[in-house]
C-alpha cells in the first residue's frame, strides 16, 4: 500500500473534513446489485467518500477479461494493514453503480489479494470497521473460503 | 422412609416451585417483550408517519433529499433513512454507517415494516408511501435503532437471572434445612427406637439369666457346703480331688456373680475418697496376686482427686483397667495420670503393652467377647457399663505394638 509521510496525511484528513460530501443517490451498498470481478490493480488512491469519515482507499481495477476499469472501494485506510501493490491480481466482491459520470464503482464487501481474502462488509453491507458482534477494531478479517 | 424419598419428598417440591417460576417468570417476559416491542414498534411508526408529514411539508418548500435528511442529523436512533419517488428509485439517503442502506427490491414489496439483525443491534425498518402537495407518490425509508429496547431487553433478562438465582439459592438452602432438620430427627427417631429395642430384649435377657443364676446358685452353694464337709471328711487320698471339684464349684459361683453384676442395674452409693489411694490400694492388690511382675505403677495428678462417685464401682472399674494394663504389658510401667479441671475429672491408664488389633477394638466393650485365653469379656463392658451410671464417657486409643490408653471423664 503507498504509504504517506505523517503530515502530510494529517494535512490530508484537515482538508477532506472540511469537504462536505453529499452521498450520491447510488452510493449505497445494494444487495441487489453484488458482482464479482476479476482484476489486475492499476493505481492505488485516497479519497473522501463519506462525510466527517477518514478517508477511504481506492483501488483502480482494470478487469481481466474487458479490460474494463472499475472503481474498488475497499475500506478507511486505517482498517487494515494489508498491502496492495499495483500489477497484483485481486478479486473483489460487492455492490455495483454507476457513477453520474459513467464510471463503475464497486462498494467492496470481500476482496481477494495475495492469497488473503479480507472482509470488509457484512451481507447487507455494514462495514466492518463500526464493530458489531466478534468485528470490532479488527483489521480486515481473514477468512479461508471465498466467493 | 429411605433418605433418598425423604430427599426426594422434599427436593421434589423444590424443584417444582423453581420450574414453575421459571415457567410464569419466561411466560410472563415474553409477554411484556411482546407488549413492550408491540408498543415500541407503535411509536416507532407514529414518529415515522409524523417524518412523512414533515418530508412531505419540505419538498413543498422545494428541499432537496439531502436538505431535508440534514435536519435529522442530530437522531442518532435513525440509522438510516432514504427518499424514493414512485418507482422506488432513491432520490436521496443518508447512513450512520458508510454506504449501509439494508434495502432490497425484493424485501420492499412485501411489508411495511419489519426488524433486521445488524452488527450494530436489532434496526426497524419502515418502508411506507406518501403524496406530496404536489400530488407525487413518495416513499421513504428509515431504519430506526431498537438498541434501547435491547438494553431494557437485556436488563429484564439480567433482572431475572439475579431473581432467579436468588430464589433458587433461597429454596435450596431452606429445603436443604427443612431436610436436614427431617434427616436428623427420622435418625434421632430411629435410634431411639432401636434403644429401646434392646432396652427391652436387655430387660428381658436380664430378667431370664438373673432367674436362672438364682435357680442355679441354690442347688451350687448347697454342692460347695457338702463338698467342703465331704473334703474335711474324706480320706486322704480323695482330699486332693475334693477339693479341686470344691475350687471348680467356686469358680462357677464367681463366673455366676460376674454375670449377675453384667446384669443387674445399676444402684449407685456415691461417697467422697482420694483417687490417688484407690488407685494405689488396687495396684497392691493385684502386686499380690502376681500380676505386677516387672511392671511398674507411675501415678500422677495436677492436683489431689477427690471422686464422688460409687467406690466399690470404680474399684472394679479400675481393677478391670489396671489388670488389663498388666496382663498387656511384660515390662515397663503402668501410668495413671488424673487431671482435675472445671469440676470435670480425666483419669487415664496408658500402658505400653501389645496394642490392640482393628477387629479387637471393633468389639471391646461387647460383653463376652475376649480376646484373652481365660478371660470371659465381661470386665471391659461392666466398665463402661459403670462409667456410663456415672453420667461419664469412656474411650481408648491403641496402637498395635505400641500399647493402649483408656480415658475416663467424669
Amino acid at each position: 500500500m503507498k504509504r504517506l509521510p505523517l503530515w502530510g496525511l494529517t494535512l490530508f484528513l484537515f482538508f477532506t473534513t472540511l469537504l462536505s460530501y453529499g452521498q450520491k443517490k447510488e452510493h449505497y451498498y445494494n444487495v441487489d446489485k453484488e458482482v464479482t470481478v476479476k482484476g489486475t490493480i492499476k493505481e492505488i488512491k485516497m479519497e473522501p467518500l463519506y462525510k466527517n469519515t477518514a478517508p477511504f482507499l481506492i483501488i483502480i481495477l482494470e478487469e481481466n477479461k474487458t479490460k474494463s476499469i472499475y472503481n474498488v472501494e475497499i475500506s478507511p485506510v486505517w482498517f487494515f494493514d494489508h498491502d496492495f501493490h499495483q500489477g497484483e491480481h485481486l478479486i473483489a466482491k460487492g455492490s455495483l453503480y454507476l457513477s453520474e459520470e459513467n464510471v463503475r464503482n464497486i462498494i467492496a464487501r470481500e476482496v481477494q489479494s495475495s492469497g488473503q481474502v479480507l472482509l470488509l462488509r457484512d451481507k447487507h453491507g455494514f462495514p466492518n470497521w463500526r464493530g458489531g458482534k466478534g468485528q470490532t477494531n479488527r483489521k480486515g478479517r481473514i477468512k479461508k473460503d471465498f466467493l | 422412609m429411605k433418605n433418598k424419598a425423604l430427599f426426594l419428598f422434599f427436593f421434589l417440591p423444590l424443584i417444582g416451585i423453581v420450574v414453575l417460576f421459571f415457567i410464569l417468570s419466561a411466560v410472563n417476559r415474553s409477554y411484556i417483550k411482546i407488549k413492550v416491542e408491540d408498543l415500541v414498534k407503535e411509536q416507532l411508526r407514529s414518529t415515522a408517519e409524523i417524518l412523512k408529514t414533515n418530508i412531505s411539508h419540505y419538498l413543498s418548500e422545494n428541499y432537496q433529499a439531502e436538505e431535508i435528511f440534514e435536519l435529522y442529523s442530530g437522531e442518532e436512533n435513525i440509522y438510516y433513512m432514504a427518499l424514493l419517488d414512485s418507482e422506488k428509485n432513491i432520490l436521496g439517503w443518508k447512513s450512520q454507517f458508510e454506504g449501509y442502506l439494508p434495502l432490497s427490491r425484493k424485501t420492499i414489496g412485501n411489508k411495511e415494516t419489519w426488524v433486521i439483525d445488524s452488527p450494530a443491534g436489532k434496526i426497524y425498518n419502515f418502508f411506507s408511501s406518501f403524496s406530496a402537495p404536489d400530488n407525487k407518490t413518495y416513499y421513504v425509508y428509515l431504519g430506526y435503532s431498537l438498541i434501547n429496547l435491547e438494553e431494557m431487553m437485556a436488563y429484564s433478562r439480567r433482572n431475572f437471572i439475579i431473581l432467579f438465582s436468588v430464589i433458587a439459592g433461597i429454596g435450596i438452602v431452606f429445603f436443604l434445612g427443612i431436610y436436614q432438620i427431617q434427616a436428623g430427627y427420622i435418625k434421632k427417631e430411629k435410634e431411639t427406637e432401636k434403644e429401646k429395642r434392646e432396652k427391652e430384649r436387655f430387660r428381658e435377657i436380664s430378667a431370664f439369666t438373673s432367674g436362672i443364676a438364682h435357680e442355679i446358685k441354690n442347688p451350687l452353694n448347697s454342692l460347695a457346703l457338702l463338698l467342703e464337709l465331704l473334703q474335711k471328711k474324706s480320706p486322704l487320698e480323695l482330699r486332693e480331688d475334693v477339693t479341686q471339684g470344691r475350687t471348680e464349684v467356686q469358680k462357677i459361683s464367681r463366673i455366676i456373680d460376674l454375670f449377675s453384676a453384667a446384669l443387674k442395674p445399676m444402684n449407685l452409693q456415691k461417697e467422697r475418697f482420694v483417687l490417688k489411694s484407690l488407685i494405689e490400694d488396687i495396684f497392691e492388690s493385684l502386686r499380690k496376686e502376681g500380676l505386677t511382675k516387672s511392671v511398674g505403677l507411675q501415678y500422677s495428678e495436677n492436683k489431689e482427686v477427690i471422686l464422688h462417685a460409687d467406690k466399690g464401682l470404680m474399684s472394679q472399674v479400675f481393677l478391670n483397667l489396671l489388670k488389663n494394663s498388666l496382663e498387656a504389658t511384660e515390662m515397663g510401667t503402668v501410668r495413671v495420670s488424673a487431671k482435675d479441671h472445671r469440676k470435670r475429672v480425666t483419669i487415664t491408664v496408658t500402658d505400653s503393652g501389645r496394642g490392640m488389633s482393628d477387629e479387637e477394638k471393633t468389639h471391646i466393650f461387647e460383653p463376652f467377647s475376649s480376646h484373652k485365653k481365660q478371660g470371659m469379656g465381661v470386665g471391659l463392658y461392666l466398665t463402661k457399663k459403670i462409667i456410663e451410671a456415672h453420667r461419664g464417657k469412656i474411650s481408648f486409643e491403641s496402637r498395635m505394638g505400641q500399647g493402649t490408653s483408656f480415658s475416663i471423664q467424669l
